[in-house]
Protein backbone atom coordinates (compact mmCIF):
# COMPACT_ATOMS: atom_id res chain seq x y z
CA UNK A 1 0.00 0.00 0.00
CA UNK A 2 1.02 3.72 -0.91
CA UNK A 3 0.37 6.95 0.21
CA UNK A 4 0.96 9.03 -2.41
CA UNK A 5 0.47 13.27 -3.08
CA UNK A 6 -0.55 12.80 -6.15
CA UNK A 7 -1.28 15.86 -8.39
CA UNK A 8 -4.25 15.99 -9.95
CA UNK A 9 -3.75 16.13 -14.06
CA UNK A 10 -6.52 16.44 -15.95
CA UNK A 11 -10.54 15.74 -15.45
CA UNK A 12 -13.54 15.14 -17.81
CA UNK A 13 -17.16 15.16 -18.32
CA UNK A 14 -18.52 11.33 -19.40
CA UNK A 15 -22.10 12.02 -18.44
CA UNK A 16 -24.70 14.39 -16.47
CA UNK A 17 -22.78 15.34 -13.39
CA UNK A 18 -20.24 12.44 -13.83
CA UNK A 19 -16.17 13.28 -14.42
CA UNK A 20 -13.17 11.15 -14.69
CA UNK A 21 -10.27 12.65 -12.55
CA UNK A 22 -6.74 12.02 -13.92
CA UNK A 23 -3.90 12.26 -11.15
CA UNK A 24 -0.18 11.21 -10.99
CA UNK A 25 0.28 8.24 -8.87
CA UNK A 26 3.37 6.09 -10.21
CA UNK A 27 3.80 3.50 -7.23
CA UNK A 28 -0.65 2.78 -7.46
CA UNK A 29 -0.82 2.66 -11.41
CA UNK A 30 2.23 0.28 -11.52
CA UNK A 31 0.32 -1.93 -9.14
CA UNK A 32 -3.45 -1.75 -9.37
CA UNK A 33 -5.54 -4.54 -10.38
CA UNK A 34 -8.88 -4.39 -11.37
CA UNK A 35 -11.50 -3.97 -8.68
CA UNK A 36 -9.23 -2.20 -6.27
CA UNK A 37 -9.73 1.25 -4.79
CA UNK A 38 -8.03 4.45 -3.56
CA UNK A 39 -8.71 5.92 -0.46
CA UNK A 40 -8.61 9.96 -1.30
CA UNK A 41 -8.35 12.67 1.07
CA UNK A 42 -7.15 16.58 0.78
CA UNK A 43 -6.29 19.55 2.45
CA UNK A 44 -9.41 21.24 4.41
CA UNK A 45 -11.60 18.05 3.35
CA UNK A 46 -13.70 16.16 5.27
CA UNK A 47 -12.61 13.61 8.18
CA UNK A 48 -12.90 10.77 6.31
CA UNK A 49 -10.78 9.80 3.35
CA UNK A 50 -13.37 8.90 -0.01
CA UNK A 51 -13.59 5.42 -1.54
CA UNK A 52 -12.68 5.59 -5.38
CA UNK A 53 -12.70 2.35 -7.38
CA UNK A 54 -9.16 3.05 -10.02
CA UNK A 55 -11.43 3.62 -13.10
CA UNK A 56 -8.12 3.46 -15.72
CA UNK A 57 -4.46 3.28 -15.30
CA UNK A 58 -1.51 4.22 -17.56
CA UNK A 59 1.98 5.50 -17.34
CA UNK A 60 2.10 6.80 -13.76
CA UNK A 61 -1.46 7.72 -13.81
CA UNK A 62 -5.07 6.73 -12.65
CA UNK A 63 -7.87 8.00 -12.72
CA UNK A 64 -11.15 7.86 -11.38
CA UNK A 65 -15.02 8.10 -11.39
CA UNK A 66 -17.04 10.91 -9.56
CA UNK A 67 -20.46 12.46 -9.22
CA UNK A 68 -20.82 15.12 -7.05
CA UNK A 69 -23.28 13.38 -4.17
CA UNK A 70 -22.41 15.55 -1.23
CA UNK A 71 -19.90 18.10 0.87
CA UNK A 72 -16.59 16.08 -0.09
CA UNK A 73 -17.04 14.91 -3.39
CA UNK A 74 -18.19 18.33 -4.25
CA UNK A 75 -14.57 19.93 -3.27
CA UNK A 76 -12.87 16.89 -5.03
CA UNK A 77 -14.56 18.04 -8.40
CA UNK A 78 -13.82 21.93 -7.71
CA UNK A 79 -10.25 20.87 -7.92
CA UNK A 80 -7.88 21.64 -11.24
CA UNK A 81 -4.78 20.77 -12.67
CA UNK A 82 -2.17 21.60 -10.43
CA UNK A 83 -4.02 20.87 -7.04
CA UNK A 84 -3.32 18.17 -5.16
CA UNK A 85 -4.63 14.86 -3.26
CA UNK A 86 -3.01 12.42 -0.61
CA UNK A 87 -3.65 8.99 -2.43
CA UNK A 88 -3.50 5.42 -0.79
CA UNK A 89 -3.87 2.37 -2.28
CA UNK A 90 -4.61 0.22 -3.91
CA UNK A 91 -6.91 -1.16 -1.44
CA UNK A 92 -8.79 -3.98 -1.13
CA UNK A 93 -9.05 -7.40 -3.29
CA UNK A 94 -10.44 -7.15 -6.86
CA UNK A 95 -11.86 -9.52 -9.51
CA UNK A 96 -8.40 -11.44 -9.09
CA UNK A 97 -9.36 -11.99 -13.24
CA UNK A 98 -7.39 -15.09 -14.22
CA UNK A 99 -6.81 -17.12 -17.30
CA UNK A 100 -9.58 -19.84 -18.53
CA UNK A 101 -12.68 -18.28 -19.51
CA UNK A 102 -13.25 -17.57 -23.14
CA UNK A 103 -15.78 -14.67 -22.60
CA UNK A 104 -16.74 -12.21 -20.26
CA UNK A 105 -19.43 -10.02 -19.24
CA UNK A 106 -18.73 -6.37 -17.83
CA UNK A 107 -22.39 -5.51 -16.24
CA UNK A 108 -22.26 -2.34 -14.83
CA UNK A 109 -24.70 0.28 -13.44
CA UNK A 110 -24.30 4.42 -12.76
CA UNK A 111 -20.81 5.12 -11.56
CA UNK A 112 -20.19 1.22 -11.31
CA UNK A 113 -18.98 1.39 -14.45
CA UNK A 114 -15.68 2.54 -12.45
CA UNK A 115 -14.48 -1.04 -11.76
CA UNK A 116 -14.97 -1.77 -15.53
CA UNK A 117 -12.12 -0.46 -17.44
CA UNK A 118 -9.45 -2.11 -15.44
CA UNK A 119 -11.11 -5.38 -16.25
CA UNK A 120 -12.05 -5.11 -19.69
CA UNK A 121 -8.14 -4.81 -19.85
CA UNK A 122 -6.87 -7.65 -17.77
CA UNK A 123 -9.70 -9.71 -19.90
CA UNK A 124 -8.20 -8.78 -22.91
CA UNK A 125 -4.59 -9.55 -22.37
CA UNK A 126 -6.26 -12.97 -20.99
CA UNK A 127 -7.64 -13.32 -24.65
CA UNK A 128 -11.20 -13.20 -23.33
CA UNK A 129 -13.89 -11.83 -25.73
CA UNK A 130 -15.36 -9.09 -23.96
CA UNK A 131 -19.36 -8.19 -24.03
CA UNK A 132 -19.57 -4.15 -21.96
CA UNK A 133 -22.84 -3.44 -20.71
CA UNK A 134 -24.01 -0.65 -18.98
CA UNK A 135 -27.02 1.27 -17.09
CA UNK A 136 -28.59 4.05 -16.32
CA UNK A 137 -31.47 6.19 -15.87
CA UNK A 138 -31.30 7.65 -19.21
CA UNK A 139 -29.35 8.29 -22.15
CA UNK A 140 -27.74 11.71 -20.18
CA UNK A 141 -26.51 9.75 -17.67
CA UNK A 142 -24.66 6.82 -19.17
CA UNK A 143 -21.16 7.14 -19.36
CA UNK A 144 -19.43 7.72 -22.83
CA UNK A 145 -16.82 5.69 -22.79
CA UNK A 146 -17.07 1.65 -22.86
CA UNK A 147 -14.32 -0.82 -23.39
CA UNK A 148 -15.95 -3.71 -24.81
CA UNK A 149 -15.82 -6.07 -28.14
CA UNK A 150 -19.55 -5.55 -28.19
CA UNK A 151 -21.18 -2.73 -26.23
CA UNK A 152 -24.93 -2.98 -24.60
CA UNK A 153 -26.46 0.83 -23.35
CA UNK A 154 -29.76 -0.11 -20.91
CA UNK A 155 -31.62 2.77 -20.09
CA UNK A 156 -34.69 2.99 -17.37
CA UNK A 157 -36.82 5.09 -19.71
CA UNK A 158 -35.81 3.61 -22.89
CA UNK A 159 -34.17 6.78 -24.02
CA UNK A 160 -30.70 4.62 -25.15
CA UNK A 161 -30.38 1.14 -26.03
CA UNK A 162 -32.17 -1.48 -24.07
CA UNK A 163 -35.47 0.17 -21.91
CA UNK A 164 -34.42 -1.48 -18.48
CA UNK A 165 -32.20 -2.59 -15.89
CA UNK A 166 -28.06 -3.32 -17.11
CA UNK A 167 -28.57 -7.08 -15.84
CA UNK A 168 -31.43 -7.36 -18.04
CA UNK A 169 -30.09 -6.75 -21.50
CA UNK A 170 -26.94 -8.63 -20.17
CA UNK A 171 -25.96 -11.75 -22.18
CA UNK A 172 -24.43 -14.56 -20.75
CA UNK A 173 -20.67 -15.40 -20.35
CA UNK A 174 -17.77 -17.84 -19.26
CA UNK A 175 -17.36 -14.55 -16.52
CA UNK A 176 -19.73 -12.22 -15.04
CA UNK A 177 -18.20 -8.87 -13.60
CA UNK A 178 -20.58 -6.67 -11.89
CA UNK A 179 -20.74 -3.01 -10.05
CA UNK A 180 -23.22 -0.93 -8.93
CA UNK A 181 -26.08 -0.24 -6.62
CA UNK A 182 -26.49 -2.99 -4.37
CA UNK A 183 -29.42 -3.58 -5.82
CA UNK A 184 -28.61 -4.41 -9.09
CA UNK A 185 -26.02 -6.63 -7.96
CA UNK A 186 -28.84 -8.77 -5.77
CA UNK A 187 -30.19 -9.05 -9.06
CA UNK A 188 -27.09 -10.54 -10.67
CA UNK A 189 -26.85 -12.90 -7.85
CA UNK A 190 -30.20 -14.48 -8.76
CA UNK A 191 -29.16 -14.89 -12.36
CA UNK A 192 -25.52 -16.10 -12.06
CA UNK A 193 -24.64 -17.31 -8.72
CA UNK A 194 -20.40 -16.86 -9.21
CA UNK A 195 -20.71 -13.55 -10.39
CA UNK A 196 -17.92 -11.59 -9.18
CA UNK A 197 -19.39 -8.06 -8.14
CA UNK A 198 -18.15 -5.16 -5.97
CA UNK A 199 -20.20 -3.73 -3.35
CA UNK A 200 -20.86 -0.62 -2.20
CA UNK A 201 -20.34 0.34 1.34
CA UNK A 202 -19.95 3.20 3.71
CA UNK A 203 -16.50 3.11 4.80
CA UNK A 204 -14.59 4.44 7.75
CA UNK A 205 -10.20 3.69 7.77
CA UNK A 206 -10.12 1.81 3.91
CA UNK A 207 -7.35 -0.48 5.69
CA UNK A 208 -9.20 -3.15 7.36
CA UNK A 209 -9.05 -1.94 11.08
CA UNK A 210 -12.21 0.19 11.73
CA UNK A 211 -14.31 -2.73 10.81
CA UNK A 212 -17.14 0.07 9.86
CA UNK A 213 -17.78 -1.15 6.35
CA UNK A 214 -19.17 -4.36 6.76
CA UNK A 215 -20.54 -7.03 4.62
CA UNK A 216 -22.89 -9.73 5.89
CA UNK A 217 -22.30 -13.25 4.38
CA UNK A 218 -24.89 -15.70 3.46
CA UNK A 219 -22.92 -18.19 5.62
CA UNK A 220 -22.93 -15.89 8.80
CA UNK A 221 -21.05 -12.96 9.65
CA UNK A 222 -19.88 -9.92 8.41
CA UNK A 223 -15.96 -9.12 6.42
CA UNK A 224 -14.66 -6.22 5.44
CA UNK A 225 -15.26 -4.39 2.18
CA UNK A 226 -11.89 -3.04 2.45
CA UNK A 227 -10.18 -5.98 3.06
CA UNK A 228 -11.62 -9.05 1.97
CA UNK A 229 -13.60 -7.32 -0.77
CA UNK A 230 -14.73 -5.07 -2.14
CA UNK A 231 -15.36 -7.89 -4.92
CA UNK A 232 -17.35 -10.68 -3.60
CA UNK A 233 -18.72 -14.01 -5.12
CA UNK A 234 -22.38 -12.63 -5.29
CA UNK A 235 -24.36 -15.57 -4.19
CA UNK A 236 -21.99 -15.35 -0.88
CA UNK A 237 -23.45 -12.32 0.21
CA UNK A 238 -26.55 -11.90 2.60
CA UNK A 239 -28.14 -9.28 -0.05
CA UNK A 240 -30.87 -8.47 2.33
CA UNK A 241 -28.69 -7.58 4.80
CA UNK A 242 -26.74 -5.53 3.11
CA UNK A 243 -28.48 -1.99 2.94
CA UNK A 244 -29.36 -1.61 -0.93
CA UNK A 245 -29.57 2.17 -0.81
CA UNK A 246 -26.80 4.63 0.25
CA UNK A 247 -27.29 8.26 0.12
CA UNK A 248 -24.59 8.24 -2.56
CA UNK A 249 -25.89 5.69 -4.42
CA UNK A 250 -26.77 6.05 -8.41
CA UNK A 251 -29.41 3.87 -9.68
CA UNK A 252 -30.01 2.24 -13.11
CA UNK B 1 18.47 19.11 20.93
CA UNK B 2 15.72 16.35 20.65
CA UNK B 3 12.97 16.46 23.93
CA UNK B 4 13.26 13.09 26.40
CA UNK B 5 10.11 11.62 25.57
CA UNK B 6 9.81 8.95 27.51
CA UNK B 7 7.08 8.48 29.86
CA UNK B 8 6.62 6.28 33.14
CA UNK B 9 2.47 5.21 32.78
CA UNK B 10 0.60 2.81 34.76
CA UNK B 11 3.09 -0.01 35.44
CA UNK B 12 5.70 0.32 32.49
CA UNK B 13 7.64 2.87 31.11
CA UNK B 14 6.87 3.71 27.10
CA UNK B 15 9.50 5.52 24.75
CA UNK B 16 6.85 8.40 24.14
CA UNK B 17 3.23 9.25 25.20
CA UNK B 18 1.49 8.90 21.97
CA UNK B 19 -0.47 5.53 22.03
CA UNK B 20 -2.98 4.03 19.60
CA UNK B 21 -6.34 3.81 20.65
CA UNK B 22 -8.69 0.51 20.48
CA UNK B 23 -10.54 0.10 17.85
CA UNK B 24 -9.00 2.04 15.06
CA UNK B 25 -5.43 -0.03 14.96
CA UNK B 26 -7.09 -2.94 14.54
CA UNK B 27 -4.26 -5.53 16.28
CA UNK B 28 -1.33 -4.16 14.69
CA UNK B 29 -1.43 -6.20 11.73
CA UNK B 30 -3.41 -4.49 9.18
CA UNK B 31 -2.21 -1.40 9.59
CA UNK B 32 -0.42 0.75 6.59
CA UNK B 33 2.71 2.84 6.95
CA UNK B 34 3.22 1.69 10.60
CA UNK B 35 5.48 4.11 11.93
CA UNK B 36 6.91 2.17 15.27
CA UNK B 37 9.98 4.81 16.06
CA UNK B 38 6.74 7.44 17.32
CA UNK B 39 4.36 4.83 18.42
CA UNK B 40 4.57 4.58 22.19
CA UNK B 41 2.42 1.79 22.88
CA UNK B 42 -1.24 0.73 21.07
CA UNK B 43 -4.39 -0.75 22.13
CA UNK B 44 -5.95 -3.82 20.47
CA UNK B 45 -9.25 -4.11 19.14
CA UNK B 46 -11.73 -4.88 22.26
CA UNK B 47 -11.89 -8.68 23.02
CA UNK B 48 -14.35 -10.79 24.49
CA UNK B 49 -14.21 -14.39 25.39
CA UNK B 50 -15.51 -15.73 22.49
CA UNK B 51 -16.25 -14.55 18.85
CA UNK B 52 -18.87 -11.83 18.35
CA UNK B 53 -20.46 -11.22 14.88
CA UNK B 54 -20.78 -7.35 15.66
CA UNK B 55 -24.22 -5.13 14.68
CA UNK B 56 -25.24 -4.97 11.33
CA UNK B 57 -24.32 -2.41 8.94
CA UNK B 58 -24.69 0.44 8.23
CA UNK B 59 -22.12 0.75 11.38
CA UNK B 60 -20.20 4.12 10.71
CA UNK B 61 -21.42 7.47 9.66
CA UNK B 62 -19.80 10.74 9.15
CA UNK B 63 -20.54 13.88 11.70
CA UNK B 64 -19.63 17.15 11.55
CA UNK B 65 -15.88 17.30 12.85
CA UNK B 66 -16.41 13.14 13.72
CA UNK B 67 -18.00 9.78 13.24
CA UNK B 68 -20.10 7.75 14.85
CA UNK B 69 -19.54 4.03 14.75
CA UNK B 70 -21.48 1.04 16.14
CA UNK B 71 -19.43 -1.89 15.05
CA UNK B 72 -20.59 -4.10 18.48
CA UNK B 73 -17.36 -5.04 19.32
CA UNK B 74 -16.87 -7.85 16.19
CA UNK B 75 -13.65 -10.03 17.05
CA UNK B 76 -12.41 -13.73 17.16
CA UNK B 77 -12.52 -14.20 20.75
CA UNK B 78 -9.54 -14.43 23.17
CA UNK B 79 -8.55 -17.59 22.18
CA UNK B 80 -7.51 -16.56 18.58
CA UNK B 81 -6.30 -13.64 19.88
CA UNK B 82 -3.85 -15.46 21.58
CA UNK B 83 -3.01 -17.95 18.92
CA UNK B 84 -3.06 -15.20 15.95
CA UNK B 85 -1.87 -12.28 17.46
CA UNK B 86 0.10 -12.43 20.72
CA UNK B 87 2.68 -14.39 18.91
CA UNK B 88 3.47 -11.24 16.41
CA UNK B 89 3.21 -8.28 19.14
CA UNK B 90 6.01 -10.63 21.16
CA UNK B 91 8.05 -9.67 18.30
CA UNK B 92 7.41 -5.87 18.32
CA UNK B 93 9.70 -3.18 20.08
CA UNK B 94 6.38 -1.48 21.55
CA UNK B 95 3.89 -2.88 23.90
CA UNK B 96 0.52 -4.15 22.83
CA UNK B 97 -2.11 -3.63 25.48
CA UNK B 98 -5.68 -6.09 25.03
CA UNK B 99 -8.52 -3.74 25.12
CA UNK B 100 -11.07 -6.46 27.02
CA UNK B 101 -14.65 -6.74 27.37
CA UNK B 102 -17.20 -8.94 29.35
CA UNK B 103 -20.87 -9.22 30.21
CA UNK B 104 -20.28 -10.22 33.70
CA UNK B 105 -17.27 -8.83 36.65
CA UNK B 106 -16.54 -12.55 36.24
CA UNK B 107 -15.98 -12.57 32.32
CA UNK B 108 -13.78 -9.58 32.81
CA UNK B 109 -11.38 -11.71 35.23
CA UNK B 110 -11.65 -14.68 32.89
CA UNK B 111 -10.30 -13.14 30.33
CA UNK B 112 -7.65 -11.42 32.71
CA UNK B 113 -6.13 -14.56 33.98
CA UNK B 114 -6.16 -16.35 29.71
CA UNK B 115 -4.26 -13.33 29.17
CA UNK B 116 -1.56 -13.42 32.07
CA UNK B 117 1.25 -14.28 31.20
CA UNK B 118 1.35 -14.73 27.65
CA UNK B 119 4.20 -13.42 25.62
CA UNK B 120 3.42 -10.42 23.23
CA UNK B 121 0.83 -8.84 25.77
CA UNK B 122 2.36 -5.97 27.67
CA UNK B 123 -1.05 -5.10 29.60
CA UNK B 124 -5.10 -4.75 29.89
CA UNK B 125 -7.43 -2.12 29.04
CA UNK B 126 -10.58 -2.80 30.70
CA UNK B 127 -13.41 -1.61 28.64
CA UNK B 128 -16.24 -0.57 30.61
CA UNK B 129 -17.57 2.41 28.29
CA UNK B 130 -18.27 0.83 25.05
CA UNK B 131 -21.55 2.24 23.85
CA UNK B 132 -22.07 -0.96 20.92
CA UNK B 133 -23.15 -3.53 23.31
CA UNK B 134 -26.65 -4.93 24.51
CA UNK B 135 -24.64 -6.63 27.90
CA UNK B 136 -22.32 -5.43 30.15
CA UNK B 137 -20.22 -2.28 28.51
CA UNK B 138 -21.43 1.24 29.57
CA UNK B 139 -23.40 -0.67 32.69
CA UNK B 140 -20.09 -1.34 34.22
CA UNK B 141 -18.66 2.16 33.75
CA UNK B 142 -21.71 4.48 34.90
CA UNK B 143 -21.46 2.80 38.24
CA UNK B 144 -18.88 3.32 40.56
CA UNK B 145 -19.52 0.16 42.62
CA UNK B 146 -19.76 -2.15 39.23
CA UNK B 147 -16.79 -0.86 37.52
CA UNK B 148 -14.75 -1.33 40.68
CA UNK B 149 -16.03 -4.67 40.90
CA UNK B 150 -15.02 -5.46 37.54
CA UNK B 151 -11.14 -3.81 37.89
CA UNK B 152 -11.11 -5.83 40.87
CA UNK B 153 -11.70 -9.34 39.02
CA UNK B 154 -9.22 -8.30 36.99
CA UNK B 155 -7.11 -7.18 39.25
CA UNK B 156 -6.96 -10.74 41.29
CA UNK B 157 -6.33 -12.59 38.23
CA UNK B 158 -3.10 -10.44 36.42
CA UNK B 159 -0.01 -9.25 37.18
CA UNK B 160 -0.38 -7.47 34.08
CA UNK B 161 -0.39 -3.85 34.18
CA UNK B 162 -4.23 -2.55 34.33
CA UNK B 163 -5.67 0.70 32.82
CA UNK B 164 -9.13 0.93 32.90
CA UNK B 165 -11.38 2.96 29.95
CA UNK B 166 -14.04 5.31 31.05
CA UNK B 167 -16.84 6.48 29.23
CA UNK B 168 -17.80 10.35 29.39
CA UNK B 169 -21.73 9.28 30.03
CA UNK B 170 -21.86 10.30 33.25
CA UNK B 171 -22.39 13.16 35.39
CA UNK B 172 -19.11 13.44 37.45
CA UNK B 173 -16.12 11.03 36.26
CA UNK B 174 -14.18 11.98 39.61
CA UNK B 175 -16.93 9.43 40.97
CA UNK B 176 -15.75 6.45 38.98
CA UNK B 177 -12.52 7.67 38.95
CA UNK B 178 -11.83 7.31 42.40
CA UNK B 179 -13.18 3.38 42.72
CA UNK B 180 -11.42 2.37 39.79
CA UNK B 181 -8.73 3.65 41.21
CA UNK B 182 -9.38 1.95 44.78
CA UNK B 183 -10.33 -1.02 43.12
CA UNK B 184 -6.48 -1.64 42.04
CA UNK B 185 -6.02 0.32 37.97
CA UNK B 186 -2.65 1.34 37.47
CA UNK B 187 -3.80 4.17 35.02
CA UNK B 188 -7.06 5.65 33.39
CA UNK B 189 -7.77 6.46 29.67
CA UNK B 190 -10.23 9.21 29.19
CA UNK B 191 -12.58 8.85 27.17
CA UNK B 192 -14.07 6.37 25.43
CA UNK B 193 -16.79 7.90 22.34
CA UNK B 194 -19.90 9.92 23.91
CA UNK B 195 -23.41 8.22 23.05
CA UNK B 196 -24.60 9.71 19.73
CA UNK B 197 -27.27 9.75 17.09
CA UNK B 198 -28.11 11.27 13.69
CA UNK B 199 -31.01 10.47 11.35
CA UNK B 200 -31.26 9.68 7.62
CA UNK B 201 -33.67 12.08 6.17
CA UNK B 202 -34.71 9.77 2.79
CA UNK B 203 -35.49 6.58 4.78
CA UNK B 204 -37.39 8.61 8.18
CA UNK B 205 -34.61 6.41 10.58
CA UNK B 206 -30.97 6.72 12.38
CA UNK B 207 -28.06 6.58 10.22
CA UNK B 208 -26.88 3.58 11.80
CA UNK B 209 -28.78 0.53 11.95
CA UNK B 210 -27.76 0.41 16.05
CA UNK B 211 -30.01 3.49 15.92
CA UNK B 212 -27.11 5.27 18.43
CA UNK B 213 -23.35 4.97 17.87
CA UNK B 214 -19.94 6.45 19.51
CA UNK B 215 -19.19 10.05 18.44
CA UNK B 216 -15.31 10.65 18.04
CA UNK B 217 -13.32 12.89 16.44
CA UNK B 218 -12.13 16.70 16.75
CA UNK B 219 -15.79 17.17 17.53
CA UNK B 220 -15.50 15.64 20.64
CA UNK B 221 -12.19 17.38 21.87
CA UNK B 222 -12.85 20.16 24.11
CA UNK B 223 -15.50 17.76 26.04
CA UNK B 224 -12.79 15.27 26.40
CA UNK B 225 -10.28 17.30 27.72
CA UNK B 226 -12.07 18.77 30.38
CA UNK B 227 -13.37 14.85 31.39
CA UNK B 228 -9.45 13.77 31.60
CA UNK B 229 -8.65 16.89 33.56
CA UNK B 230 -11.15 16.04 35.94
CA UNK B 231 -10.30 12.47 36.43
CA UNK B 232 -6.48 13.41 36.47
CA UNK B 233 -7.45 15.63 39.46
CA UNK B 234 -9.45 13.21 41.48
CA UNK B 235 -6.50 10.34 41.37
CA UNK B 236 -2.87 9.82 41.91
CA UNK B 237 -2.50 7.56 39.08
CA UNK B 238 -1.85 8.55 35.25
CA UNK B 239 -4.28 9.40 33.11
CA UNK B 240 -4.02 8.86 29.67
CA UNK B 241 -5.88 11.59 27.41
CA UNK B 242 -8.37 10.25 24.35
CA UNK B 243 -10.71 12.08 22.29
CA UNK B 244 -9.89 14.03 18.85
CA UNK B 245 -6.68 14.47 18.93
CA UNK B 246 -5.29 14.65 15.32
CA UNK B 247 -1.95 16.49 16.15
CA UNK B 248 0.87 17.94 18.84
CA UNK B 249 -1.15 20.70 19.82
CA UNK B 250 -4.23 19.04 20.45
CA UNK B 251 -2.05 16.00 22.46
CA UNK B 252 -0.45 18.67 24.89
CA UNK B 253 -3.75 19.86 25.18
CA UNK B 254 -4.49 16.97 27.60
CA UNK B 255 -1.02 16.57 28.63
CA UNK B 256 -0.78 20.15 30.11
CA UNK B 257 -4.38 19.15 31.36
CA UNK B 258 -2.32 16.49 33.58
CA UNK B 259 -2.56 13.72 31.19
CA UNK B 260 0.53 11.72 31.73
CA UNK B 261 0.07 10.00 27.61
CA UNK B 262 -2.32 9.95 25.29
CA UNK B 263 -4.63 7.63 22.55
CA UNK B 264 -4.88 8.81 18.78
CA UNK B 265 -7.68 6.86 17.03
CA UNK B 266 -10.68 8.05 14.37
CA UNK B 267 -7.48 10.95 13.09
CA UNK B 268 -5.50 7.68 11.51
CA UNK B 269 -8.40 6.73 9.21
CA UNK B 270 -7.97 10.08 7.88
CA UNK B 271 -4.22 10.38 7.93
CA UNK B 272 -2.30 7.54 8.51
CA UNK B 273 0.59 9.22 9.58
CA UNK B 274 -1.06 10.92 12.56
CA UNK B 275 0.44 9.35 15.48
CA UNK B 276 4.10 10.14 14.04
CA UNK B 277 2.52 13.78 13.41
CA UNK B 278 1.14 13.80 16.63
CA UNK B 279 4.75 12.59 18.45
CA UNK B 280 6.33 14.83 16.50
CA UNK B 281 4.41 18.02 17.04
CA UNK B 282 4.99 16.98 20.93
CA UNK B 283 8.83 17.18 20.17
CA UNK B 284 9.10 20.33 18.36
CA UNK B 285 6.75 22.05 20.77
CA UNK B 286 8.78 21.07 23.66
CA UNK B 287 12.39 21.84 21.44
CA UNK B 288 10.34 25.82 20.73
CA UNK B 289 9.97 26.17 24.42
CA UNK B 290 13.67 24.77 25.40
CA UNK B 291 12.10 21.50 27.61
CA UNK B 292 14.50 18.78 27.86
CA UNK B 293 12.18 16.21 28.35
CA UNK B 294 8.20 15.75 28.62
CA UNK B 295 8.43 15.75 32.72
CA UNK B 296 9.59 19.27 32.24
CA UNK B 297 6.39 20.38 30.52
CA UNK B 298 4.17 22.40 33.16
CA UNK B 299 1.15 20.87 33.96
CA UNK B 300 -2.35 22.30 35.02
CA UNK B 301 -3.28 20.41 37.80
CA UNK B 302 -5.15 21.70 41.03
CA UNK B 303 -6.00 18.94 43.49
CA UNK B 304 -9.35 18.40 44.28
Amino acid sequence: VFLVDAGITAKRKVARDMFVISMDAPEIAASVRAGQFVNLGWTNGPMLRRPFSVYRAYGDRIEIVLKAVGEGTAQLLAMTPGDGVSCLGPLGHGFGISAGPKTAVLISGGLGVASMPLAAREAHSLGMRVSWVHGARSADDLCSESDGDDVTWATDDGSKGFRGTAVAAAPDADLVLACGPNRMLAAVADRWPDALVAVETYMGCGTGVCLGCAVPLKHGGFDRACTEGPVYRAADVDWRALPSQLSYAVTV
Amino acid sequence: MSANMSVAVGGLTLRGPVLAASGTFGYGTEVPLLERRALGGMVSKGIFLRPREGTAPPRIAETPSGMLNAIGLQGPGVEALVRDYAPKWAEWDFPVFVNINGETAAEYGELASRLDGVPGVSGLEINISCPNVEQGGLYFGNDPRAAAAVTEAVRRRTKLPVWVKLTPMVSDIGVIARAVEAAGADALCAINTFVGMSMDLNAYRPRLSFRTGGLSGPAIRPLAVHLAHQAARAVQIPVIGIGGITRGEDALEFLVAGCAAVQVGTATFGNPRAIAEVHDGIAAFLASKGLASLSDLPRYLPRD
